[in-house]
């Protein structure tokens, strides 16, 4: 395989989708961060703080030029995890590369985002107790390492059962339901009181939900079409016959 | 010169499909995926303490700066 090719599949697809990420939340997530962080300020204010409209404004206009960044950063971390699990999953999948790599991102949204999201789901500012953060942060990675680590042992498995394909797929999928269930009763709930206004917290998570769900699917289309222009899996070489 | 082109008619390209897999760029690809998601999902000012000391701890830079994907991503936040 050629390693320089496929780096730039992955790179490429996850800067792609990242940043379509970070634009698209500038227009569907921002209000409702702007809303929670009007809240924190006016909770501010009533505590008796001075706050410059002018400086909170340019700083807020700051933090939105980071979300971009942010998202072209960690769409390039997902495209690289894309990446190191379509290399080894591909022969797996039937069918094209983009089938391969939609499935394949598929399988990591469902595994490392939407199930960790129903156990914690996403919050807005103002929900989140900073004395917290630290236990918040075990909590979540615990989460996502025992969901991940689940699913990578399954398909290991997997590999090694001699079964039919749908067979080894409903044993490996009910155990990994049954092991994520005992996680959701024994792993520990988000400690942090929600205060904050139910349609604001609610609005918030449907559209985090739907815009990490976007990204994904723009990673696979554009990780598949990448993958079948530059075709890191074949080399050329030049035989005398 | 039509011995070279002889030799050259019966030289063909051949696609060859490699299942070998390139070690050194998934370690690559290992640390960028960690490098990332701790910037954008983790860091409460370790990167910056490198060369900034305590003080990093206080200003949380790059805390504040994926502030917002921070939370649109559902990592935790304050």
């Amino acid at each position: 395989m050629n390693s320089l090719s496929f780096l730039v599949v992955t790179v490429l697809s996850g800067t792609i989708a990242g940043t379509i990420l970070g634009l698209i939340n500038l227009v569907l997530v921002e209000p409702y961060l702007d809303r929670a962080i009007g809240i924190e300020v006016q909770n501010s204010i009533d505590a008796g703080e001075e706050v410059n409209p002018v400086e909170h404004f340019n700083y807020r206009f700051w933090q939105k030029g980071g979300e971009i960044v942010a998202g072209t950063i960690l769409g390039m971390s997902f495209g690289a995890l894309l990446g190191i699990v379509f290399v080894f999953g591909r022969k797996l999948i039937p069918g094209s590369n983009i089938k391969k790599a939609l499935v394949l991102s598929g399988v990591i949204w469902l595994v490392i985002f939407m199930i960790p999201a129903i156990k914690y789901p996403a919050n807005p500012p103002t929900v989140g107790d900073p004395d917290t953060i630290n236990y918040r942060q075990y909590l979540f990675i615990s989460f996502i390492l025992i969901s991940g680590l689940t699913a990578l042992g399954l398909s290991l498995i997997y590999t090694k059962m001699k079964a039919k394909s749908s067979l080894k797929f409903l044993t490996i999928t009910i155990i990994y339901t049954i092991i994520m269930i005992n996680a959701f009763i024994l792993v520990p709930p988000n400690p942090d009181e929600i205060t904050a206004p139910t349609d604001l917290v609610n609005g918030f998570r449907i559209m985090s939900m739907l815009t990490m769900t976007v990204f994904w699917i723009v990673l696979g289309i554009t990780f598949g079409l990448i993958w079948d222009k530059l075709k890191p899996h074949e080399t050329t070489q030049f035989k005398t016959v | 010169m039509i011995s070279l082109l002889h030799t050259m008619s019966i030289r063909k390209q051949i696609q060859i499909s490699e299942a070998n897999i390139p070690k050194a760029a998934i370690g690559l690809l290992i640390f960028i995926l960690t490098f990332g998601l701790f910037i954008v999902g983790y860091d409460q000012g370790q990167l910056f303490s490198l060369v900034q000391g305590e003080q990093a701890y206080n200003d949380l830079w790059v805390h504040e700066f994926s502030h917002d994907m921070r939370h649109a991503a559902g990592f935790p936040c304050h």
